[in-house]
């Protein structure tokens, strides 16, 4: 806000009206200080402000704006006082030093430790930069005891063992965190990629596996399964794929399942795979819908077109009228495509037929 | 008048009765020269770029106007193709030159942009330029005669092509969804992608290990195995890179020096920072109309 003028609050006059108020809090004082006068009525009267004897009224010719009182109190500003550097050139001042960051770092965790992690972290941290592993520890562990459920701090704590190349001080604390809180994709995540970079391909694997007694979600099976083909290992990957929708079995998880397949190269088991999962499609009408798409797709993918319109009539029969839009739209533009006149006139007339 | 003038017989201005040939007469002349004689050429000179574009020009229209309209508007030009040893040469660092210079003049301007504060929003807000907009829209549809339902068809191809591609894209998480499974998983597969797969040493181990395939509830968990120090070395590496591309994410602005100053204080300032970011749409307005001293009709 720059030129907003302030207008009758500095001007010459207004400071005699202060004068005049300073006078009357005087009087008053005065006669607080002595018990004895009595208070009489033409006194109290005197009391009352006087009338203002303030005659020119206009506002002062220069006036003060909001902005030059604000640049003039930046100006003024005494600069932050700091505590000097202080270098340490004994080990004496060294010890020194840390007991005080000790007893600072003490304070605040009894202080407000109870909800803040960030304190904690911060105190453990410090420690090992001084290089005393044991009492970082010992730190993180009392952060732990209160926050337990807090698996961002199981994960600093794991990575910071990790960072000071304690591997086996990691994996029990990577143990604890996953059997605590074995919901927490995250902690998986992290301890897995951990033992595969140690280049521990069997332990990562167990890891997984245990993972997979919980029955995580489709990224978590997805994410062992690709492990599985970073090396290559084809089969594994298609057994866990058939967990994997064994333990989900959604439309969803055939389809990636066909997706894998087709990646590898191998077409006639993906097709396997989508004439099982019309055999035990459980699901409602939106993922039979799904599950035809992808099939009629990946049929027109192998050049198929006989099956895949066989395939797009199939599910019109099966699905009713009002839930096959995108069905409709597919099989159109798919009759475009490949079929002949004919087609795309049947197509056509089915469709409007629906609407 | 008639006898001292120095008209070349071939300028195009010698029927003008006051004129008299200069350098860029003669110049001119020698280019219409080589104008007819270039009809001929097809083949372009090899060179500089100025000669295959003077030769494109021949190649596409082989009309005469265009080169003539190409090269009348532009300072007079010098013939390439008679350009020999030192003129070629002259040619060559006088174009250098102008390169540099319109860099020079880019450049400073975008430093100018950089050093200054940025144009302060205060004026319009968001909500007036939205009106603001409708409204020319609005004109336009009118005088196509469309409706404003028809507004799209105001976009150009390459505006409807962004704004496909903006309605197909996920909105990004943000708030408390920003770890999601989804964004989890985006994040291990990003990671995972530069571990540097060794096929030799796993096959290796896998020769050596009869429990390889094991299952969940193993003993061989606890059995911790041998890992060399480089593999360790590696973790620990790529932690450290990590926490780089951590610190990364949110960039340090750039400290200007505000013409307007309304703060006492760092900390001050730092405070109406954040106020205006979470206040400052709503409260333009109202800023405005102090400003101004009187709220505007609206």
């Amino acid at each position: 806000m720059s030129s907003f003028p302030i207008n009758q609050l500095v001007s010459a006059q207004w400071y005699a009206l202060y004068d005049f108020h300073i006078l009357w809090v005087f009087q008053k004082q005065q006669q607080k200080k002595d018990k004895n006068t009595k208070v009489s009525v033409c006194e109290k009267e005197s009391k009352l402000p006087r009338p203002t004897r303030v005659k020119n009224k206009s506002p002062e010719a220069v006036q003060i704006t909001a902005e030059q009182l604000l640049r003039e109190a930046r100006e003024r500003q005494e600069p932050e006082v700091l505590p000097s550097e202080h270098s340490i050139t004994d080990s004496t001042e060294l010890s020194d030093y840390r007991l005080r960051r000790r007893k600072e770092f003490e304070d605040r965790v009894s202080r407000g430790g109870r909800s803040d992690v960030q304190v904690w972290v911060n105190y453990a941290r410090w420690e090992e930069s001084q290089k005393d592993y044991a009492r970082a520890r010992s730190v993180w562990e009392r952060a732990l005891k209160d926050h337990h459920r807090n698996h961002a701090l199981w994960v600093k704590y794991a990575e910071s063992e990790m960072k000071n190349k304690f591997v086996n001080s990691a994996r029990h604390v990577w143990d604890r965190a996953v059997y605590l809180l074995p919901r927490v994709d995250l902690l998986w995540y992290k301890y897995s990629h951990m033992e595969e970079m140690l280049g521990n391909i069997a332990g990562a694997r167990q890891i997984f596996e245990r993972w997979m007694n919980w029955s995580p979600d489709q990224q978590g099976w997805l994410s062992f399964a690709k492990f599985e083909l970073r090396y290559n290992e084809t089969e594994r990957a298609r057994s866990i794929y058939e967990r994997f929708f064994l333990c989900h079995p959604k439309a969803s998880s055939f389809i990636r399942y066909a997706e894998f397949e087709v990646k590898c190269g191998e077409v006639s088991r993906a097709r396997d795979v989508y004439e099982r999962a019309m055999e035990k499609l459980e699901g409602g009408y939106e993922e039979a819908e799904m599950l035809y798409l992808a099939f009629a797709e990946f049929e027109q993918g192998c050049n198929e077109f006989q099956r895949a319109r066989v395939i797009y009539k199939f599910a019109l029969d099966h699905i009713p009228i009002g839930r096959a839009e995108e069905l409709y739209t597919r099989f159109i533009a798919f009759e475009k495509q490949h079929g002949d006149k004919q087609g795309i006139e049947d197509a056509i007339v089915g469709r409007r037929r629906t609407l | 008048m008639d006898g001292e003038r120095r008209v070349h017989p071939d300028c195009i201005n010698a029927s003008n009765p006051y004129h008299e040939c200069v350098e860029y007469c003669f110049k001119k002349i020698a280019e219409a020269k080589a104008k007819l004689e270039k009809q001929g050429l097809v083949e372009a000179v090899s060179g500089q770029s100025r000669e295959s574009l003077a030769d494109k020009r021949i190649e596409e229209a082989s009309s005469e106007e265009e080169e003539e309209d190409e090269e009348d508007n532009q300072e007079p030009q010098v013939d390439v193709t008679k350009l020999t040893g030192r003129k070629k040469k002259l040619f060559e660092l006088k174009l250098k030159m102008n390169e540099a210079r319109k860099s020079n003049q880019t450049d400073v301007g975008s430093e100018k942009k950089k050093m200054e504060a940025p144009t302060e929003p205060k004026g319009i807000s968001k909500q007036k330029w939205v009106e603001a907009r409708q409204k020319k829209i609005g004109k336009i549809l009118d005088a196509n005669g469309l409706d404003m339902s028809k507004a799209y068809m105001l976009d150009t191809q390459e505006a409807a092509e962004t704004k496909y591609k903006k309605w197909e894209k996920e909105p990004t998480p943000s708030g408390w969804d920003v770890f999601n499974q989804k964004t989890l998983y985006n994040a291990y597969k990003k990671r995972t992608k530069n571990i540097q797969v060794d096929i030799e040493e796993y096959n290796r181990m896998r020769a050596a290990d009869p429990e390889f395939y094991r299952e969940a509830s193993s003993l061989q968990y606890g059995k911790a195995p041998k890992i060399s120090k480089d593999k360790i070395d590696k973790m620990a590496k790529e932690l450290h890179d990590r926490e780089e591309k951590r610190q990364e994410f949110s960039r340090r602005r750039k400290f200007r020096e505000e013409k307007d100053i309304d703060s006492i204080n760092d900390r001050n300032e730092h405070f109406n920072k954040k106020i205006e970011r979470a206040f400052g749409k709503y409260t333009l307005e109202i800023k405005n109309n102090l400003e101004r001293g009187t709220a505007l009709p609206d």
